[in-house]
């Protein structure tokens, strides 16, 4: 596990398995594909940003790296890859010797990012927001975004459109009062129409820069004007909103004024699009909001084109470098199920909340702008390209992606997510941001395999760079070196992604079956067993935690339907399929804390079994966390113990949880949903919920701990089976 | 009209024709509305975390297809409630019999419901669960209807006559104790609902 984590560290990298399998007919055997998370703008310690340009391959796309092999006599490197021989560039070959090196050669750099001379404009912030909301929420959201003009770099430059019925663009630069252009919300305007509309030309920014983007110190007093959409609308309707339009000339007038720079549209929804294109929901309340039963019948009927609408203006955003953020926030669906390609495509951010007076949405929003150094953390318009040596190909990546459809020897036949491609479009990015890409082998030639990762990138100081990650590992024989190379929460990541992703395509019910399949076989091959004798079933320590992760995956958000509406649903596999490797766990398995006066503070089993009376647990699911009192705890605290002196230890008790749950609070995007809750009270079901269900209201044992009403099999009644299929003949 | 309800009767047992309903299930948080319709959705006990979204299923009892919306209970999400009003054709309301700290919320909640002009003329079902727990004991059936203010309530016997009378305009409301981890109670209360639409 060591290994794992200073590999990740170091590159942001971790792989399922770290040793290969090496032939493609032993690949398939190994059951879990072979495969990588990486996390191109994790921040890396050393080297600082080089402020040159990298070195070159002059035979294929590769850049150099510290696995080139250099020959000091003659200025020669040859590269990995292709084994083409290069000259050094003169400034290299005069200096080069073997204890002075250029960063990019020294071994433990096998990540250095490179700052280029290429410079575009300052960021772009378009606030696209919702009036349709109780005037309550309207203000506190006006506050908020108030609040963020103050976390922008000086020279951003700021924009509002907002929209009820109708779309209004705010001309700001407009100062003597205020003054917005309006588009009808029924429309689909082309981007020439919204052009002529706003009187915008493209290629001369200037005819926009002053009007509608203003640099950020000038946009103070807009938003007080901006009030509820005064459209009247009788009880049995909704609220018409035009959340399809508005996105539409938000996008149009971006790709006009600023093509190619670095722009978020934050957009800001309290409900369903209910007009236009786009809409998800007809205006009559007599229609209802569709359900995962309705899509899963084809019953949907405004889904399709819905979705295909906003993929289109989600394809025409990512192509001018535009990144599309969703704030939802509401008590019921907005349509997110619909929208989500234009925040997956774009690399861009999705928060849920119940309201906009939620520290969910507005920390959130405050931590969207998060600094390092003193530069915002966001990237722009990033793209990622995958080099292989020639013993493996790229069969596709799952993450906040797209394909761009770059076909060529690194390609593999067979397709996993977006696949067909050695280099994707990430779009925005941030440190968090992971992409998932799996490998196919060919066939192992050498003794050594490589692969190296570059993501170009634009800084949000408006510099280009360009991170170069290269990794190097080997091959295997035998099924015992592989199985020591195996990083079961890296696996489990990947395994959850493909499961996450073949859900767009597949019934559920499918993904679990091929989920069960796949846990089984793997056990079936790398357990010590003898046939048909299930107490004879052993798993290696590498694979301990993995059948857990899959039984705990199994039961999650992810791939249960039921109380979880389709926006939701989308919600959950949208932050899944983006996050570290790490969170990514934490989401899968939640981590549980117990907290008592017996022992110090330590990690327990997410089992019935861990919930005691005298005990507060702290549960981390990652969109949530809760800190629970047992029975006990909660009378004391109820009694005022921890007011009174002599109970200063019990003072220190309740205390440390809280402490430990804003920590983890504090590094969160989004910021989680924060509970505290009492044992048998209505918000101990957040906790009881995720909890192994060891012990039931059917069990007889119930002084085991608490008892979780619920037919579910338990970890171990899964185990049990899981073995006796694994031993099978 | 024997003969009219007969043939209906054949075709609904064929599978051929089936009424339709729109309910909502509401109540308080916690009171079990989400473990109702699991257990009518799927037969299994099944523990969820506090509902969100609302949910929407298709349920099959008896000859009525139902439509049914599973909204939030929680104090904020009650506010989405009266969003869902429209075109309703019956409530479930639960109540958690254990919980007696919080009669007096769910006494509340309930007359806001009954007042409300959109539900004037739809039927209430009111389901006392949680009948199961020993300890704490679960509330009688008197002592909720007490708590409740449900002193007079509409009869739980067949009375289609009486709802074919339509000079008596009793509002139909009734109570039904039951436990939905135990599977008991609730099918009468969804069998006395039946029969008004």
């Amino acid at each position: 596990m060591e290994d794992f984590a200073s590999a990740e560290e170091r590159d942001g990298v971790r792989l399922s398995w770290n040793v290969w399998p090496a032939s493609r007919l032993e690949a398939t055997r190994i059951v879990v594909p072979i495969g990588l998370l990486y996390t191109p703008l994790k921040p890396i310690a050393h080297p600082p940003p080089l402020a040159y340009e990298p070195v070159r391959c002059n035979g294929c796309p590769a850049l150099l790296n510290p696995y080139s092999q250099v020959d000091y006599r003659t200025k020669l490197w040859t590269c990995p890859f292709c084994l083409t021989r290069n000259h050094f560039p003169p400034h290299y070959a005069d200096n080069i010797s073997e204890s002075n090196l250029p960063a990019e050669l020294i071994p433990q750099f096998s990540s250095v990012e490179y700052e280029l001379n290429t410079t575009r404009g300052a960021p772009v912030f378009l606030f696209v927001i919702d009036t349709c909301i109780p005037d309550a929420e309207l203000d506190e959201l006006k506050d908020s975004v108030q609040q963020t003009l103050n976390l922008l770099p000086e020279h951003a430059l700021v924009g509002l459109i907002s929209f009820g019925a109708h779309v209004q663009v705010h001309e700001l630069g407009f100062s003597e009062c205020s003054k917005a252009i309006a588009f009808r919300g029924t429309k689909d305007y082309s981007v020439q129409r919204v052009q002529e509309l706003l009187g915008i030309a493209p290629g001369q920014p200037s005819s926009a820069i002053g009007r509608f983007l203003l640099p950020v110190s000038d946009c103070w007093l807009e938003l007080d004007d901006l009030s509820r959409d005064p459209w009247p609308t009788p009880a049995d309707q909704r609220p018409l909103r035009c959340t399809g339009a508005a996105l539409s000339v938000a996008v149009g007038l971006l790709e006009t004024a600023v093509p190619r720079q670095g722009a978020r549209i934050l957009l800001m929804v309290g409900g369903p699009a209910t007009c236009g294109p786009g809409l998800v929901v007809d205006k009559l309340r007599s229609e209802d909001m569709r359900s995962h039963t309705d899509i899963q019948k084809g019953a949907a009927q405004h889904l399709k084109a819905s979705t295909k609408f906003y993929q289109q203006l989600a394809e025409r955003a990512a192509a001018a470098s535009h990144v599309v953020d969703v704030f939802a926030c509401s008590l019921d669906q907005v349509g997110l199920f619909e929208m989500r390609s234009c925040v997956d495509l774009t690399g861009g951010a999705v928060v849920v909340a119940e309201s906009f007076t939620q520290s969910v949405f507005k920390e959130s929003l405050r931590r969207l702008f998060k600094r390092r150094d003193g530069a915002m953390e966001m990237g722009f318009s990033a793209t990622l390209e995958c080099i292989t040596s020639r013993d493996f190909k790229i069969a596709g990546a799952i993450g906040p992606c797209s394909s761009l459809r770059k076909k060529s020897q690194y390609v593999a036949d067979t397709e996993i997510g977006a696949g067909g491609t050695n280099a994707w479009s990430l779009g925005g990015v941030d440190p968090q941001t992971s992409v998932a890409i799996y490998f196919e082998i060919s066939k192992s030639t050498n003794k050594r395999r490589y692969c190296q990762l570059i993501t170009s990138y634009l800084h949000s100081n408006g510099r280009a760079r360009l991170r170069c990650t290269t990794l190097c590992g080997s091959w295997a024989d035998d099924a015992s070196a592989l199985a020591r190379s195996f990083d079961q929460e890296a696996a489990a990541v990947l395994m959850a992604r493909i499961a996450v992703h073949r859900t767009d395509t597949e019934e559920v019910s499918d993904v679990l079956r091929w989920v069960d399949r796949s846990l089984i076989r793997l056990c079936a091959k790398f357990a010590d067993y003898r046939k048909d004798e299930p107490q004879s079933f052993r798993l290696p320590h590498e694979f301990s935690l993995y059948p857990q992760f899959m039984f705990h995956l199994r039961r999650s958000q992810f791939l249960q339907l039921f109380n979880s509406s389709p926006d939701e649903s989308a919600y959950y596999r949208m932050i899944l399929v983006r996050e570290t490797t790490l969170n990514s766990v934490v989401m899968i398995q939640p981590t549980l804390l117990s907290y008592s006066f017996q022992a110090p503070p330590s990690a327990v089993l997410l089992d019935a079994s861990s919930v005691r009376p005298d005990c507060i647990l702290l549960l981390d699911t990652f969109f949530y966390v809760i800190v629970f009192h047992g029975e006990t705890i909660a009378a004391w605290r109820d009694a005022g113990y921890q007011d009174q002196e002599e109970h200063a230890a019990f003072r220190n008790l309740l205390m440390q949880p809280l402490a430990d749950a804003n920590a983890i609070c504090d590094t969160r995007f989004p910021l989680p949903r924060y509970i505290v809750a009492d044992q048998h009270k209505s918000e101990a079901r957040f906790l009881i919920c995720k909890l192994n269900p060891s012990v039931t209201h059917n069990s007889t044992d119930i002084a085991a701990g608490q008892a979780i009403p619920t037919d579910d099999v338990s970890l171990k009644v899964f185990m049990e089976h899981l073995i006796k299929l694994a031993v099978e003949s | 009209m024997w003969l009219f309800d007969w043939v209906w009767n054949v075709l609904a047992n064929l599978g051929l024709y089936h009424k339709s309903a729109k309910i909502l299930f509401l109540g308080l948080d916690n009171a079990g509305k989400t473990t109702l319709l699991h257990m009518l959705k799927e037969n299994r006990v099944q523990i969820h975390q506090p509902t969100f979204h609302p949910n929407q299923d298709e349920l099959l009892i008896g000859n009525i297809r139902f439509k049914t919306f599973d909204l939030g209970g929680h104090e904020t999400a009650r506010r989405l409630w009266k969003d869902y009003f429209t075109t309703v054709d019956g409530v479930v309301y639960m109540v958690d019999a254990v919980d007696r700290e919080r009669f007096p919320e769910a006494k509340k909640e309930l007359d806001y419901l009954l007042t409300c002009d959109e539900l004037a003329s739809v039927p209430f079902l009111v389901l006392g669960n949680k009948i199961d727990s020993r300890t704490p004991p679960a509330a009688s059936e008197d002592d909720l209807r007490y708590s409740l203010g449900l002193f007079e309530t509409y009869g739980k016997d067949d009375s289609r006559y009486r709802a074919n009378d339509a000079d008596n305009k009793i509002r139909p409301i009734e109570l039904f104790m039951c436990s939905v981890i135990k599977k008991v109670g609730y099918a009468d209360g969804f069998r006395w609902l039946a029969q008004f639409f």
